[in-house]
């Protein structure tokens, strides 16, 4: 069962970019998105080989036809040693769509960063 | 059953010059190679395997021969003829010498061994150091006759096949319904760049160990990459003679290779793995001998999509070449009728005008 827990000072989180922050057992990372300013948290557990993905670059991904590049929509993580990066709201490994991160909703409430997880 | 490499020889430059341009034809005369590029190793005993040459006058890879040693002693249906020697010739300095050279020799293939042998299928040589007059070579032969399946490309190359300048002949090569064969042969010879990064070999076992092998896995790399089978997606390639153990081993990286890279190569949204099996075949020959562990390397073919994959060759009438007989028996049985002849069958399609029972 999924409850909220208070883990950051939102002033914090938009000073450093990025919390790192201990829910029982587990590592999370809340990270501001630069382009609209909103927050999202991801386990800081890479599915492939346990490396902390919430270090990684929050970014957007290329696409494209053969010799000609272009940008897709949205912001994709990616992770700090391999690259492999991951979907924001599913979570999904967009390179090995077999893997998959946890996501948590977020909330602020007085100035508070809290996590449902 | 299908052989897809059987090579046959100009053992009479006379009669192959007859169908050279005649404003060209002193040049090449005047060279013993018939400008040729030609390799710096020398094998220990003959690059033919000449064994059991009875008839003195009949050059090994002449007509009478393969029709008797090549199609009647193992029972082929189809055999592919690939071009000898004269394969390098996308390897000459001059462009211009190349696409008569490759033109006289398309003729020659078509009068002197498609009419002389019906289970025989061609295939078109071009100048490629000269992408746009390879295209058109392509089609002018390819207009010809319907006996050529295929393109036939060295794979000793100045860049990899993948790079964008190629693209006019594996256009040219979709737009006639040919699919293209890569065969080792050149590296490092000519104007190709010399292989595997390290600097010319030694000795010919060095070259037919490794940089036969590495020459074929750039190309592969490169098409995928380049994003040639999205750009293409009719068109099918053939690396002969590159060896096939090593595949598994070059798809694991290329496939974790992308995962983490792709950002370079945006156009691949699926596996390089997944692509590879779409669209390339590879030649059995030479099936790497295994000191006993013939199972490992059908399980580990199997993850790289054996059989699918494999075409028999038995590149008659070199050396190393495979006696169709001994590869059958190291297959597994399922695997069997794929590789002889199911695949190849799939692989040419209508063109290698077979009546399906």
């Amino acid at each position: 069962m999924r409850e909220w827990h208070d883990v950051a000072s939102l002033e914090k989180v938009v000073r450093d970019g990025r919390a790192i922050v201990r829910v029982g057992g587990r590592e999370i990372g809340v990270l501001v998105d630069p382009s609209d300013g909103s927050l999202k948290a991801l386990r800081n557990r890479c599915p492939h080989v346990g490396s902390p993905l919430c270090l990684g670059t929050l970014r957007t991904r290329e696409s494209g036809t053969p010799g000609a590049y272009s940008l897709e929509e949205g912001k994709v993580l990616r992770c700090p040693h391999h690259g492999w990066e991951f979907d924001l709201v599913s979570g999904v490994c967009l390179d090995d769509p077999g893997m998959r991160v946890a996501v948590y909703d977020v909330k602020v409430l007085e100035g508070r960063v809290h996590v449902l997880a | 059953m299908i052989d897809c490499d059987i090579h046959h020889v100009i053992a009479d430059q006379a009669d192959f010059l007859s169908y050279m341009d005649t404003a060209q034809r002193e040049w090449f005369q005047t060279r013993g190679d018939l400008g040729l590029p030609g390799y710096p190793w020398s094998h220990p005993f003959g690059f033919a395997n000449d064994e059991g040459l009875l008839e003195p006058g009949y050059a090994p890879g002449a007509l009478e021969r393969i029709s008797r040693e090549a199609l009647d002693a193992y029972g082929a249906d189809i055999g592919i003829l690939h071009a000898n020697d004269a394969s390098t010739v996308s390897l000459m300095a001059s462009p211009y010498r190349a696409a008569a050279f490759a033109r006289a020799h398309n003729d020659w293939v078509r009068e002197q061994w498609l009419d002389g042998e019906p289970r025989l299928r061609g295939s078109i040589l071009c100048p490629a150091q000269d992408p746009l007059a390879a295209a058109r070579e392509i089609q002018r032969a390819a207009g010809t006759d319907d006996r050529f399946v295929e393109v036939l490309l060295c794979a000793g190359s100045e860049r990899p096949y993948g790079e964008p300048r190629y693209l006019p002949i594996f256009e040219a090569a979709a737009e006639c319904g040919l699919q293209v064969a890569i065969h080792t042969s050149g590296e490092g010879m000519g104007i190709a760049a010399p292989g595997g990064g390290v600097g010319p070999h030694t000795f010919y076992i060095e070259w037919h160990t490794v940089g036969s092998a590495t020459s074929v896995m750039s190309h592969l790399v490169s098409l995928i990459c380049n994003g040639i089978f999205e750009r293409l997606p009719t068109l099918k390639v053939m690396l002969l003679e590159g060896g096939v153990a090593w595949l598994p081993g070059l798809l694991w990286r290329l496939d974790t290779n992308w995962r983490a890279l792709r950002a370079e190569v945006p156009w691949l949204e699926r596996r390089p793995s997944e692509i590879m099996r779409d669209h390339v075949r590879f030649s059995t020959q030479p099936l790497e001998h295994t000191d006993g562990h013939d199972s490992l390397l059908f399980e580990m073919l199997e993850a790289a999509g054996a059989p699918d994959i494999l075409c028999f060759a038995s590149d008659y009438p070199h050396w190393d070449w495979d006696d169709p007989k001994f590869v059958i028996n190291r297959l597994p049985k399922a695997w069997r009728h794929k590789v002889m002849h199911e695949n190849a069958a799939a692989f040419y399609g209508d063109k290698l005008g077979l009546v399906t029972a």
